[in-house]
C-alpha cells in the first residue's frame, strides 16, 4: 500500500478509536494488523517486543480504571487496554514495512508536501547518533567540572539546544550546497505509485471500520 | 568572463567585528586555488560567500560586490564530514542532489555510477554514512559534486580530518577533475604542506585582508610549509624511573568498522608532558575518547593501576580532565564570570587563588571580558578561556586535544608560559594534540607518534 495512504489511515484509526468506546473495533483491528504483520514476515522477536513491552502500561491504565475508578468499570478497562494495544501494533504496520525515505518521497510526490518539511524531518532523524554523542560529551564536560547533570538539568537542555541551532543551520546549508532550493520543482529517481487500488483500500477500510463501530454493539 | 570577480568587497557578522574588509581579487576559472591562513581569518567566510551560503545564513556584505561567470554552477564540500548529508547513505544522497538538479530519473543511474566509481567507493553505496570513516565520508561528499557536475568546486579543509591515503586520494582526483574536466578548483587550507606543484595561485587571507601572491612568493610559502613540517625538535624517550599512570593492555579502538588503534602494553607517564601526533584521521581524538570512556574500546585502559571502568564515573572525572577540541563544548555557563566562579569552587589546582588568577586572565587578555557571553568571544579568547579554566580544575590527568588552535603566536607563547608556571607548583600530567609544534619546545617533555595504528615513543618531533 502507498506509505502516505499506509500513515493517513493509521491516523484515522488512531483518533477514531480514541474517541469511542466499542472493544469490537479494537479486537478487530488488533487481529488484521497482526495478520498484515504476518505476512509482512516481521522477525518474531520484534513481535515479542511488540506484546511484552505495552503490557505495562496497559496493565497499569487497566487496573486503574477497574479497581480503582468508582464504577469499577471492566468493560472499559478494557476498551482502554486493548487500544494500547491498537496504538502500538498499527504503529509498527508503518514502521516496519515502510523505511523513513519511502515515506519521506511518498508525502512529497503522493501528498505533495512541502520538500522542505520531508527532507528536513529525514535530515534531523540521521542526525540522531549525532545527538547522542552530543549529550554524552556535555555530560562530560559536566562531570570534569565537578557538576552532575541529570537528565532534566536545564544546563544539559541548553547545551543541547544551541547545538541543534548551529546543526540545523549546517544542514541547511549542506542541503542547499546539494543543490537543494526551497520550493523548486525536483525531480524523483523512484516513482512511488499511487494506484486505484491504494484508494479502494483506503475507502473500504475506512467504511468498513465505521460499520463495526457503529452498527454492531 | 573566465574570473570569479570579487570587488571592493567588506563582510561582517556581527556590525562590531569585520571578517573582510576591502578585498578585490580575481580567481580564474579552470585553475586550482589555494585560499590560504590561519583558521579565522576568514578563508571559510568568502568561500561561503562564494557558494551563495552567506549572507543568506548571516552576515552582511557591508560593501562591495562578487561577481561568478555567468552560467557556472558552484558547490561546496565542507570542513566537518559528518555534517554534509541530509540522507543515510550516499546512494540516496547521490540521489537527492540530482533530483534537486531536476535531472530526469532515466539519466541518473549511469551519473550516479560514474561518480561512485570516480571516487573510489562502489562498495560503499549503500552504507549508513554514519557508520563510515571520515576520509570515506569526504569522498562520498566528493562524490555527489561529481554527480551534479558543477563547474567551480569550493572546498572548505576538506582534508582536515582525514588520513594521508585519502588525502592523497582525493588530491589525485581533483587534480584529473581540473585537468580533465576543467573544472574550477578552491581549496582552503591552513597547512600547505604537500600542495607544490599542484596549485596554480595562492590567495593569503591576513587581517581581515586578502591578497593574490606572485609566484615566487606563493613558492617560498609552499616551501616553507614543506620544510617546517620537516622541521625536528629533539626530547628524551621515557626512562626506567617514569611512573606509569595510564596504561594500555590489549586496547583496541575501532571508528566504524574501521581499526584505528592497537595498544598491547602502552604507558603513559607521571607528571610529564606528552605530545602525542599522527596524520590526521589516525586516532589521537579517539584515544582521548577512549580514556575518558566517551567511546568505548576493547581491552583494559588503567589509572594508576587500576582498571579506569572499575573507578566511579564521578571520581574518574576529577582524576582525568579532557580539554576538547572545540571550546564550547567546555563550557557550562553564560558569561565568563560565572564559568571561572564555577571553576575556582570545584577546582582543586593550589596554584590558582585569586593573585595568581587575575594575574593569568590578565596575562591571556581576559581580564576586560568577565561579563561577556562565552559563546560571544572570538575563537581565540574561547580557547584561552577554556584551556585556563580546565587548569584550574587540575586534575592529575590532562588530555589537551588541539589546546592551540587559532592562537596567534603571541598567545601560544602566554599559554606556555601559564601552563609552565602552573605546572611549577602543582605538577600534572598532560597529554598534548597538537598539529602547531612552533613554540612547544619548552614545553614537551616526551613525543608518541601514532602511525599505522600503533602508539611509539619517539625523540623528535
Amino acid at each position: 500500500m502507498n506509505p502516505s495512504f499506509k500513515l493517513l489511515l493509521v491516523l484515522i484509526i488512531a483518533l477514531e478509536v480514541s474517541f469511542t468506546r466499542h472493544l469490537t473495533i479494537n479486537l478487530v483491528l488488533i487481529a488484521v494488523t497482526i495478520i498484515y504483520l504476518l505476512t509482512k514476515r516481521i522477525r518474531p522477536r520484534l513481535f515479542g517486543w511488540l506484546f511484552l513491552m505495552p503490557l505495562f502500561p496497559a496493565i497499569a491504565v487497566f487496573i486503574t480504571i477497574a479497581w480503582f475508578s468508582p464504577g469499577h468499570d471492566y468493560f472499559y478497562a478494557w476498551v482502554l487496554f486493548s487500544r494500547i494495544y491498537v496504538y502500538v501494533f498499527t504503529g509498527a504496520a508503518i514502521t516496519q514495512t515502510t523505511s523513513p525515505l519511502e515515506l519521506t518521497r511518498s508525502l512529497e510526490q503522493n501528498l505533495h508536501l512541502p520538500s522542505k518539511f520531508a527532507y528536513g524531518t529525514l535530515a534531523a532523524v540521521n542526525l540522531i547518533p549525532r545527538i547522542k554523542m552530543t549529550v554524552k560529551t556535555i555530560r562530560a564536560a559536566g562531570q570534569m567540572r565537578g557538576i552532575y547533570l541529570s537528565w532534566w538539568s536545564p544546563t544539559l537542555y541548553f547545551k543541547a539546544i544551541l547545538h541543534a541551532i548551529t546543526w540545523s543551520d549546517q544542514l541547511a546549508q549542506a542541503m542547499e550546497s546539494h543543490g537543494y532550493v526551497e520550493d523548486r520543482a525536483r525531480t524523483s529517481v523512484h516513482q512511488i505509485a499511487l494506484t486505484t487500488r491504494d484508494w479502494l483500500i483506503l475507502i473500504v477500510s475506512i467504511i468498513l471500520i465505521q460499520i463495526i463501530t457503529f452498527a454492531l454493539p | 568572463m573566465n574570473q570569479l570577480a570579487i570587488d571592493n568587497l567588506t563582510f561582517a557578522y556581527t556590525p562590531r567585528q569585520t571578517t573582510l574588509k576591502d578585498v578585490t581579487l580575481k580567481i580564474p576559472t579552470d585553475s586550482w586555488t589555494l585560499f590560504y591562513g590561519a583558521s579565522g581569518s576568514g578563508k571559510s567566510t568568502l568561500m561561503r560567500l562564494l557558494a551563495g551560503l552567506l549572507p543568506k545564513y548571516g552576515g552582511k556584505i557591508l560593501q562591495g560586490k562578487l561577481q561568478l561567470p555567468d552560467g557556472l554552477t558552484v558547490a561546496m564540500m565542507f570542513q566537518d564530514p559528518g555534517m554534509q548529508f541530509a540522507l543515510d547513505t550516499p546512494q540516496h544522497e547521490l540521489e537527492f542532489a540530482l533530483e534537486n538538479l531536476q535531472l530526469p530519473s532515466s539519466e541518473m543511474p549511469a551519473r550516479i555510477e560514474h561518480a561512485l566509481k570516480f571516487c573510489g567507493i562502489e562498495h560503499l553505496c549503500d552504507r549508513q554514512l554514519t557508520t563510515m570513516s571520515s576520509g570515506e565520508q569526504q569522498r562520498a561528499a566528493l562524490a555527489v559534486l561529481v554527480a551534479m557536475d558543477t563547474d567551480i568546486l569550493l572546498l572548505d579543509e576538506p582534508f582536515a580530518s582525514i588520513d594521508n591515503h585519502n588525502r592523497s586520494l582525493l588530491i589525485h582526483q581533483l587534480t584529473l577533475l581540473q585537468e580533465k574536466y576543467h573544472k574550477t578548483i578552491i581549496v582552503a587550507d591552513h597547512d600547505l604542506h604537500g600542495y607544490r606543484g599542484l596549485a596554480k595561485q595562492i590567495i593569503h587571507f591576513e587581517n581581515q585582508h586578502a591578497q593574490l601572491l606572485d609566484a615566487a612568493a606563493s613558492d617560498a610559502l609552499l616551501k616553507s610549509a614543506d620544510q617546517l613540517a620537516a622541521t625536528v625538535h629533539h626530547v628524551k624517550l621515557p626512562t626506567a624511573s617514569d611512573q606509569p599512570i595510564l596504561t594500555l593492555k590489549n586496547v583496541v579502538i575501532e571508528h566504524g568498522n574501521e581499526k584505528l588503534i592497537t595498544a598491547n602494553d602502552f604507558s603513559f607517564f607521571k607528571n610529564q608532558t606528552t605530545l602525542l601526533t599522527g596524520a590526521t584521521g589516525t586516532g589521537k581524538s579517539s584515544l582521548f575518547k577512549a580514556i575518558t570512556h566517551l567511546a568505548s574500546y576493547q581491552g583494559i585502559i588503567s589509572y594508576d593501576g587500576k582498571d579506569s571502568q572499575k573507578i566511579k564515573p564521578r571520581r574518574y572525572a576529577q582524576q582525568v580532565g579532557y580539554v576538547f577540541q572545540h571550546a564550547v563544548d567546555q563550557f557550562l555557563n553564560v558569561t565568563v564570570k560565572e564559568e571561572l566562579a564555577l571553576s575556582l569552587k570545584k577546582g582543586q589546582n593550589p596554584y590558582f587563588d585569586d593573585e595568581h588568577l587575575t594575574a593569568a586572565l590578565r596575562l591571556l587578555g581576559l581580564s576586560k571580558l568577565q561579563d561577556r557571553v562565552v559563546y560571544s568571544l572570538s575563537g581565540g579568547q574561547q580557547k584561552k578561556l577554556q584551556l585556563l579554566l580546565m587548569l584550574m580544575m587540575g586534575q592529575p590527568v590532562l588530555l589537551l586535544d588541539e589546546p592551540f588552535s587559532g592562537l596567534d603566536f603571541h598567545s601560544l607563547h602566554n599559554v606556555v608560559d601559564l601552563i609552565k608556571t602552573s605546572q611549577k607548583i602543582y605538577p600534572q600530567t598532560m597529554i598534548i594534540i597538537s598539529h602547531q609544534l612552533e613554540g612547544l619546545e619548552k614545553l614537551i617533555d616526551r613525543h608518541v607518534k601514532l602511525a599505522d595504528g600503533r602508539l611509539s615513543y619517539r625523540e623528535e618531533f
